[in-house]
Order: structure tokens, then C-alpha cells, then sequence
């Protein structure tokens, strides 16, 4: 390893300090939220067999608001889906901080090939 | 009520014993949704991958910190389960529940087995020692992907077999670990602890990628959900924590015969006899 090896390793060590604190409060916050889903889904009397609110974007402040179970539910799923996405994005200004071209580009394609699939997903809905 | 606090503590013993026995959550709750709670088999799939990516998140960070996850490799492979998971999230809205059962009782088959290897630390490494003749221009690739002490190799193959693990995780509800530690550790030569590590790593990327497919087209019910992820996610921290108090070997025995018996059910139902 040369010299150039060694200071990249030593960016890569912020980075994965980044994306561990990024992982981590990613994943708590989620489960905050999907756990007080369920507190307001026993409080309601809901049960996980009932038919649940299919997920409308547009109806999801509304029903925070009014403490529905199933938007607290909804934004703690979309938390959890969306923090892997945003570990790679970070890992993205990571690695064109460090100079990496290669490593950015690859970061970028992965998040390209979730954009596609949402995109897909959403077509075939 | 009484369905969410079953609901919940079976998430906790999912996540109890997949964290002691090293299988990730899929693998337990989904045969749990299906066969305890009467759920759809691909709507227990969708909730499954949102517990696997849940379990994996503050695993992964503990690994990253201890420097032992490998942040480069990872992403290169990640680029990879994500192409399958995109493939196999697609495939899983198209192809029979039944097609799924059979597959899920053929990967239940397998982990039993394994179950009962003895587990050997000394597996034969992937190809030969740091040093040869290199291609620069690719070499320089390869480095920047090794660690500090090991050397990947067969690049190629890792990355077809990373395709593999991620249509296995969007098809089956598995975070795929099944598939990438091997494909790590004993094709691309990288240490086991490594391998692990690295693979929790990806776990969130690959699951993810047919997750958001499964939430668009419906496929992830927010209700059954909720308790299975607060369970899981709480059981493997309680299991990460009581690992190395437990003798795993009579819990190994014990699990074979419990995914046996799960797995002959599967072949019922791909089978059409409910």
C-alpha cells in the first residue's frame, strides 16, 4: 500500500464512522415509531389481522396528526426502507470527498437501482 | 390485543434464537406468520424483509465501528444483490405462492442440514496467498477492495453469486447472509469474521430493494408488521446478548428438527394440501 492507499484508508475510517451513527439512529428512530404504531393499535383495539389503510403518501401528515396507528406505522416502515438509501447517498459525498471516483460511481449506481426499482414497482402496481 | 402481544412475543423468539443461531430473522418468521397466524405467505415475505433490514441496522453499525465490516467491498457487491433483488422483487408478484413454498421449504431443508455440520474453522481459503503477477490496472481495483490483511479474490464469481443471494432475499424474505457469507468467505477468500460482518452490512441494501417493491404493490401490511418488528427487533438484542452464556449445541439439534417439521409443512402447501 502507498502513501495515497494509507490516506484513503484513513478517509474511509470517518466514513464508516458516519454511516455507523447514520445506521444506527436510522433504525431507532423507526422503531420508535413503528413501536408507537402499536401502542395506538392495542389502544384502538386494532388487531394485525384487521384490514389495514393501504399507503397513500397524501393522507400520511393528516393521520400523525390525529394519532392513527397506521400513519406512525407507515412513516416507521418508510424510515426503515429509506435508511439503507440514505447510508449509501452519505457514503456517496464520503468517497468524492476522498477523492474515490470509482467508489462514488458504484455508490450512485446502487441507489440508481433502487430508484429503478420503485419506478417499476410502481408501474406494475 | 391478544393477537399483537402473540404477535409481538413471537417476534421476540424469532429474534432470540435467529440471533443464537446465527440464521437472521427471515428464515423463523416467516414460517411463523404463515403457519401461526394464517398470513398470505407473500405478505409474511414483506413483513419479514422489513425485519431483517430493521435487526441488520444496529448490528451493522456495531460492526462498522469495530472496524471489522468492510465499507468498499460491500458497496461493489451491494451494487450487485441490489440488481437481484430488483429481479427477484419483480418475480415474486408474478410467480405462484406455491412456487414460493417450495422454494422456502427447499431453503429450510438446506439450513437444517447445516445446522448439523460441525462447523470447521479451518475451511479452505479461496485461492493462493497475496503476491503473483497482477494486472495493474485491475490489481489496483482489488487492492482498494482488500483489507488490511487479506486479499479478495475471484471478484467475478462473488459478484454472480451476490446477484444469486439477492433473488434468493427478495423472493424469500431472508436478509440472504445464507448465500453471501459462502460466497465471502470461501469464494472470494475474505476472513469469516469479515464475511459476516460485510454481509450484515449489505443486508439493509439487498432486503430494501425489493422491500419498496413489496410496499408499493401492496405486499407489506402495516398491522402485522408492527409487532413482528418491535419483537424481532428486541428479541436480537436480547439474543446478542445471552449468546455466549448459551450451550448452542443441544438448541442447534432442537432447531434442526423444528425447521424439518416447518419445512415438511411448506411442502404441503406448495403441494395444495392446506
Amino acid at each position: 500500500m502507498g502513501p495515497g492507499q494509507d490516506a484513503k484508508t484513513a478517509q474511509t475510517a470517518g466514513l464508516e464512522g458516519s454511516v455507523a451513527r447514520l445506521l444506527r439512529l436510522g433504525t431507532y428512530v423507526a422503531v420508535a415509531f413503528i413501536a408507537s404504531g402499536v401502542i395506538l393499535m392495542l389502544a384502538s383495539g386494532r388487531s394485525p389481522l384487521d384490514v389495514a389503510p393501504s399507503f397513500d403518501p397524501s393522507r400520511l401528515v393528516d393521520d400523525l396528526i390525529a394519532l392513527q396507528p397506521s400513519g406512525y406505522l407507515w412513516l416507521g416502515l418508510l424510515v426503515v426502507l429509506a435508511t439503507p438509501a440514505a447510508r449509501v447517498a452519505v457514503s456517496v459525498v464520503g468517497f468524492v470527498r476522498a477523492g474515490d471516483r470509482r467508489m462514488a460511481t458504484v455508490a450512485v449506481l446502487v441507489l440508481l437501482v433502487i430508484a429503478l426499482g420503485i419506478l417499476l414497482g410502481t408501474a406494475g402496481a | 390485543m391478544s393477537i399483537a402481544v402473540l404477535m409481538l412475543a413471537g417476534g421476540v423468539a424469532a429474534g432470540i434464537f435467529g440471533s443464537l443461531l446465527g440464521l437472521g430473522g427471515g428464515l423463523l418468521i416467516v414460517p411463523l406468520l404463515t403457519f401461526g397466524f394464517d398470513l398470505p405467505l407473500r405478505e409474511a415475505i414483506g413483513v419479514s424483509l422489513v425485519c431483517v433490514i430493521v435487526t441488520s441496522g444496529a448490528s451493522a453499525a456495531v460492526f462498522l465501528e469495530r472496524r471489522v465490516a468492510n465499507l468498499r467491498l460491500g458497496m461493489v457487491l451491494e451494487l450487485f444483490t441490489a440488481v437481484g433483488a430488483l429481479l427477484g422483487g419483480l418475480l415474486a408478484f408474478l410467480v405462484d405462492e406455491r412456487v414460493l413454498a417450495g422454494l422456502f421449504a427447499a431453503l429450510l431443508v438446506y439450513v437444517a442440514v447445516s445446522l448439523l455440520r460441525p462447523r470447521s474453522s479451518a475451511l479452505p481459503a479461496a485461492g493462493d496467498e497475496t503476491g503473483g503477477s497482477r494486472k495493474p490496472g485491475r490489481a489496483s481495483f482489488v487492492d482498494q477492495l482488500s483489507g488490511p490483511d487479506y486479499r479478495i479474490h475471484r471478484l467475478g464469481p462473488g459478484l454472480a453469486g451476490s446477484i444469486v443471494a439477492g433473488i434468493a432475499s427478495a423472493l424469500l424474505g431472508i436478509g440472504g447472509g445464507l448465500v453471501k457469507v459462502p460466497v465471502l468467505h470461501l469464494v472470494m477468500g475474505v476472513p469469516l469474521r469479515v464475511a459476516t460482518a460485510t454481509s450484515n452490512l449489505m443486508i439493509g441494501i439487498t432486503a430494501s430493494t425489493s422491500a419498496w417493491i413489496y410496499l408499493i404493490r401492496g405486499g407489506i401490511d402495516p398491522y402485522a408488521t408492527g409487532p413482528t418488528a418491535v419483537g424481532v427487533f428486541v428479541g436480537a438484542t436480547i439474543g446478542s446478548r445471552i449468546a455466549h452464556r448459551i450451550d448452542l449445541r443441544a438448541l442447534r439439534v432442537l432447531f434442526t428438527v423444528v425447521l424439518l417439521y416447518t419445512a415438511l409443512q411448506m411442502v404441503r402447501r406448495a403441494a395444495g394440501v392446506q
